[in-house]
């Protein structure tokens, strides 16, 4: 069971990363199609949404403890699900502003956590009961728990800055939205 | 994007047929949209599902481990600089256990000066320094007058490099391996704070030096020729 979830968890993260790299090539010609801006968001809180619920079950049910590192890209990684899910339900184009520090910084402990694990010289010791230099899981030779998380962080910056290009919700769905805002909060244009 | 400050065309309580028709065609791309979704997710859970392959040893932790048996008192858990460790000069807890095939080792007892290196196969920095010391002792490094004797510890039959008996022989080991018992009583006895962890102990089974992490081969060089000395 463990090892079925970590081969799907290797899968959906080259999913991940093709997705990205789509989405970099998109952003670099500077021609964003109407339906890949459409889905980015949404695309993106799934990301979240599946690399949250992977790090739940590596630490809960498999009993990997998750190290110093791991809590990091955790705390980077969590409060995407809320942010992405309500721009995406939102359909709110600026959330790139709140997504993308906060995956960056993600980023960065992903690369360093990965730079330990290849090169164990550089944190030096292993602490007995969580080390970050351990590979509790490397999928197809390469793919370890941080280098997993850090294509999910890339994957949702890319995709939260063609999200940029998301078409603002049309004046009858104002009405609806705004109907059930009794406060009449403004939405981002 | 400036179009939510445009006034809708047909008044309220009546059907407006393009918005209508926006919608349905909203509908069918988020229809779309899911389908594909679940689509992936159902090709990776298949892939996934046909290519994980159950791997590891038969070998449990309690099956490795071996019982030890302690003299003397525990060290405090090593902190800080090595240079200020307060337990140099303390006497060093005598441990007697077994190597992974039944033969006795003992550690911390006077008599010969000793190099103990604590080892966990897990640990991806003792995979680096193991090797490396292997070579060290190859090189004729090691003085006459002093013993080196790895600690096999932290076992945990979940973590990979499993069992440590294997990684020990692929090494090369030459030295005498004294294995840790399930609660890795060696280990907390010396006060082991991470592996790798060394601990240079003299011929009068006082404690020299402790340190934490790797070293460099030079540091063992002046470590074992330190305690060469006397």
């Amino acid at each position: 069971m463990v090892a079925i979830v970590e081969r799907l968890t290797g899968v959906l993260t080259l999913v991940a990363l093709a997705v990205a790299v789509v989405g970099l090539v998109v952003l670099v010609r500077g021609r964003v199609p109407r339906w890949l801006s459409d889905v980015a968001l949404p695309l993106a809180t799934a990301i979240a949404v599946t690399a949250t619920v992977g790090s739940l079950f590596m630490s809960e049910v498999a009993g990997y403890p998750p190290c110093e590192l791991c809590w990091y890209q955790r705390i980077a990684m969590y409060p995407l699900v809320v942010v992405l899910g309500i721009a995406a339900w939102r359909r709110d184009p600026q959330v790139w502003r709140t997504a993308v520090p906060i995956a960056a910084i993600g980023t960065l402990f992903s690369a360093w956590h990965v730079a330990i694990e290849r090169r164990p010289a550089l944190g030096g010791m292993c602490d007995p009961a969580a080390p970050c230099s351990l590979r509790w899981v490397e999928e197809f030779g390469i793919l370890t728990l941080p280098m997993m998380a850090g294509i999910g962080f890339l994957a949702i910056i890319v995709l939260s800055l063609v999200g940029r290009n998301t078409p603002a919700p049309t004046p009858d769905e104002d009405e609806m939205t705004d109907a059930a805002d009794p406060l009449g909060s403004t939405r981002p244009e | 994007m400036g179009s939510t400050s445009r006034p809708s065309t047909a008044p309220k309580g009546r059907p407006n047929p393009r918005a209508e028709a926006k919608r349905a065609a909203e509908r069918r791309q988020r229809i779309v949209m899911v389908a594909a979704g679940i689509g992936v997710l159902l090709i990776a859970i298949v892939i996934a599902v046909l290519s994980a392959g159950e791997s590891g040893s038969a070998l449990s932790t309690s099956d490795v481990a071996r019982d030890v048996q302690v003299r003397g008192d525990a060290l405090p858990v090593l902190e800080g600089d090595p240079a200020a460790d307060p337990a140099v000069g303390d006497a060093a807890p005598v441990v007697r256990g077994e190597d992974f095939d039944g033969t006795p080792v003992e550690i911390g007892a006077p008599g010969r000066a000793q190099l103990v290196t604590f080892m966990a196969s897990w640990c991806p920095a003792c995979q680096q320094e193991l090797p490396e010391v292997t070579a060290w002792i190859e090189d004729g490094r090691l003085p006459a007058e002093v013993d080196l004797i790895a600690v096999a510890t932290s076992l945990d039959a979940g973590r990979p490099n499993w069992p440590p008996q294997d990684w020990f022989e692929e090494v090369g080991f030459p030295g005498p391996v004294l294995v840790d018992d399930t609660r890795s009583t060696v280990a907390s006895t010396y006060g082991l704070p991470a592996t790798p962890y060394w601990v240079a102990i003299d011929a009068d089974g006082r404690i020299v030096a402790r340190n934490a992490g790797m070293i460099p081969m030079a540091q063992l060089d002046a470590l074992a020729q330190t305690l060469a000395a006397g």
